[in-house]
């Protein structure tokens, strides 16, 4: 019987020391997926979103990107390369014409072609509200690169898939 | 989709329909975007190899007129010839009642078409 509580207790203890070690160390994957939830939730606004928090969000938006992105779109006058205080201040501006917007991502698809680099490809859905109170309903295929630099995966690379090619 | 299909709606996908048969013109498909979580419903109007043209908000496969009776809203589309790329369909919603620029429509790999809604 005494046996039988030592190895059940071993048991818990290896299980208990499997989900530490796992939330402790995280997945390259999960890390990578973070900071799409990041970007997902510092893009999306609420009507009740005051100063302080939006001006938060476009500080914290800009340490997603790595020193320059590259935006490629079928809409060439989107397409460039972009340093993080440019994505910040676009960004900024782009929210400003809306009272309601919620990113969302789903299928992510997350490969490690080498290291130190890792391609997603996802679709991305923002919808919401224009401060005129038109509806927005956009929905892309996006391919994201980001690199990992001091630990931190940071986009690099982000290319509007085609869908539809008129 | 409209009035076809509604915003917002939602409706089951039928995947098998094209597993030994290719999309036929006018048929409603599903076409995935990066996965199959969303995707958008549009009709075909044209297959490989065929030109497509609006003028007037009339639809033009290879200089003919095509009838569209489930476009029930004004269009005014115009848009010039273009062929359709081996192994894509030309895909076009019904509800034509804005903008060319604002419709999302066009030609897709037959690879996307991930089948037909179930009603």
């Amino acid at each position: 019987m005494v046996k039988i509580k030592y190895t059940l207790i071993g048991v818990l203890m290896v299980i208990i020391g499997i989900v530490a070690v796992l939330i402790v160390f995280p997945s390259e994957e999960k890390k990578v997926k973070k900071q799409f939830n990041l970007l997902a939730a510092w893009v999306s606004k609420s009507p009740e979103e005051n100063t302080f928090i939006m001006l938060q969000k476009m500080k914290n938006i800009g340490t997603l990107f790595d020193e320059h992105c590259e935006l490629k779109a079928p809409d060439q006058s989107l397409s460039g390369s972009y340093t993080r205080e440019e994505i910040s201040t676009y960004a900024a501006n782009a929210r400003s014409h809306f009272s309601q917007l919620d990113l969302k991502f789903y299928d992510l698809h997350i490969i490690f072609p080498e290291g130190g680099i890792t391609k997603v490809t996802l679709t991305s859905r923002l919808t919401g509200r224009s401060t005129a109170g038109e509806l927005m309903d956009e929905t892309r295929e996006l391919e994201c690169v980001l690199k990992k630099i001091e630990s931190k995966w940071l986009f690099s690379e982000i290319e509007v898939v085609e869908v539809l090619k008129k | 989709m409209e009035p076809t299909y509604h915003d917002g709606g939602v409706n089951f996908c039928w995947r098998l329909r094209y597993l030994f048969l290719e999309p036929k013109r006018f048929d409603v498909v599903a076409v995935r975007f990066a996965g199959i979580k969303v995707m958008l419903l549009k009709r075909v109007v044209a297959q490989e190899g065929e030109q497509v043209e609006f003028r007037d908000g009339k639809l033009y496969i290879d200089g003919q007129e095509m009838g569209e009776p489930y476009v029930r809203y004004p269009c005014y589309w115009n848009l010039p010839p273009r062929r359709v790329e081996k192994n894509c369909v030309y895909v076009v919603g019904d509800n034509r009642n804005m903008p060319i620029e604002n419709h999302h429509f066009g030609q897709t790999s037959k690879s996307r078409v991930m089948g037909v809604p179930l009603w």
